[in-house]
């Protein structure tokens, strides 16, 4: 594309977002659906920077977000940990993959009443939920990405004397780095999600909770607020990292 | 170890031979009331596919996934195709569905609720939703790797823009449309489960928390396994049905991941 007609895509782009806040807008302000099954757009954005202003609802941004990064930090450890692992040695591999193969596509969420009853209510089960859901994109992107590694790579820090796990370290997973990262990135809108859903099913604070209260009150406007946040945090998360992703990988040949 | 590999459907079985050693083990020796022994979980299966009740709420759960599903993917594949043929197609949904990617669908439940009422409309559109993201992109992606000299040729021979893309993109794109639909597949159960367990009226999700209340812990654990091997074995299925629809393409993924 030209730099003319990038800008005649950005402006395509807008009308869909445009139209649906549009007809939302107007279903609204038409009494087609009262304002208690349907809040007009501007109140529900007026809400939402009310809400960001007040301590009390950031107090449970901050809960939900500790959960989030709680979980994604040990699904990075544990993702990247097994993934490198699973290339490193072949017996590992042998376990890891018909291992990975069941488990995949088991609906992890199923899992979180056996957390709840083995973890408490608090925390721990949230996060225990989060580590099960994104850790597993982590560890295939890690897989895969250092099992393409250029082998000469490798077979160059072995022959002048380093350690096989050092080469794994210090060689390989570098040149993995582009996989690894997607697999966070992907692993990160995950973990947002699933921690927000996990809220919503039993919690007493934190984002999800907030929703499940306003839906037992009836209070709409309140049920849009944290579903907005969430997916703004989602959004912001996903951009940043895409941000930090290209600086980590400055001087990577671009990606097809 | 080689030899065993190379056997098909073993590693798997064995994974799960090892999974229930494991939890029965860990559960004699923590010896807790949250975390009954396999033996007693995998004892009460029985019982709850054998209860006629439980069998209804978990076969409309399956056909409100099915609908769902179905739905979904005749959805999305045109929107991905056209996607992937038009730049003005793809820039204009591109940024709307970067908007709707984070979004936690399933937790749209409630709002749908108060539109739609408590029926299976509010639970077959939200698995709907579930579904479409992962399948428009996989199309788009397939549809934007179609060989263009096959598109001229057509087009040469006289062929209509709407004749190309049924007969040319949509086959040429089909392995990774099909990639997509896995996906969806396992996201359509993972949406299902988890609108059930937020809104806790029905279904497979309705069991679990009821016992859960209940405290009759080991059906709580059989249904966990129930729903597991629920998402294995439609995992599989599809597997092999994709293998049978697009044996010319050579394999690609061959593990997929995916939430809500």
């Amino acid at each position: 594309m030209t730099r003319s007609d990038r800008s005649v895509g950005a402006l395509i782009g807008v009308i869909p977002i445009v139209l649906i806040i549009g007809i939302w807008q107007v279903i609204a302000a038409s009494g087609i659906a009262p304002p208690s099954l349907l809040p007009p757009p501007a109140a529900v954005f007026a809400r939402l920077v009310q809400q960001l202003g007040s301590p009390a609802y950031l107090d449970h941004v901050a809960t939900t977000l500790f959960r989030l990064f709680a979980g994604f930090a040990i699904a990075v450890v544990i993702g990247v940990t097994i993934g490198i692992a699973a290339t490193g040695s072949r017996a590992v591999e042998g376990v890891v993959r018909p291992l990975v193969r069941v488990l995949a596509p088991v609906p992890k969420i199923a899992l979180y009443p056996a957390f709840i009853l083995t973890l408490g209510f608090e925390n721990a089960s949230k996060i225990a939920l989060v580590v099960a859901d994104a850790a597993f994109p982590i560890l295939l992107a890690t897989h895969q990405g250092t099992s393409a590694v250029e082998p000469k790579l490798a077979w160059s820090a072995r022959a002048t004397g380093t350690s096989p796990l050092l080469c794994l370290v210090t060689v390989v997973l570098p040149a993995a780095l582009p996989s690894v990262l997607t697999g966070c990135r992907i692993a990160l809108v995950i973990s947002c999600i699933v921690v927000f859903l996990a809220e919503m099913i039993t919690s007493t604070d934190g984002l999800g909770h907030l929703l499940v209260r306003a839906s037992r009150n009836f209070q709409t406007i309140d049920m849009f607020v944290p579903l907005i946040t969430i997916s703004l945090l989602g959004l912001l998360l996903n951009v940043g990292f895409n941000a930090l992703r290209a600086r980590l990988l400055a001087g990577f040949p671009e990606e097809p | 170890m080689e030899r065993l590999a190379s056997i098909p459907g073993l590693p798997p079985i064995l994974a799960c031979a090892g999974l229930l050693a494991t939890w029965e083990i860990a559960a004699r020796l923590l010896a807790i009331d949250g975390l009954p022994p396999a033996s007693a979980a995998l004892a009460q299966v029985p019982a709850i596919l054998g209860d006629p009740e439980a069998l209804l709420n978990i076969a409309a759960s399956l056909r409100r996934m099915a609908v769902g599903f179905a739905l979904g993917v005749a959805f999305a594949v045109p929107i991905g195709l056209m996607m992937g043929r038009s730049q003005y197609v793809a820039a204009f949904f591109n940024p709307l569905l970067m908007i709707i990617y984070p979004v936690p669908k399933a937790a749209l439940m409630p709002i749908i609720m108060l539109w739609l009422g408590v029926g299976d409309a509010s639970k077959t559109l939200v698995i709907f939703l579930g579904v479409t993201l992962p399948v428009i992109y996989h199309s788009y992606q397939g549809a934007r790797a179609v060989e263009e000299r096959m598109l001229w040729s057509a087009a040469a021979m006289g062929m209509g823009p709407l004749a190309r893309l049924t007969h040319i993109v949509l086959p040429a794109a089909l392995p990774e449309i099909l990639v997509g639909c896995r996906t969806g597949l396992v996201l359509a159960l993972i949406t299902m489960v988890t609108s059930e367990m937020i809104t806790r009226q029905t279904g497979v999700g309705n069991i679990l928390f009821n016992s859960l209340d209940m405290a009759q812990y080991d059906t709580v654990y059989a249904m966990i396994v129930i729903i597991g091997a629920l998402g294995f074995a439609l995992d599989a299925a599809f597997e092999v049905l994709r293998s049978r629809l697009v044996r010319w393409a050579e394999p690609s993924h061959d593990l997929v991941v995916g939430t809500t």
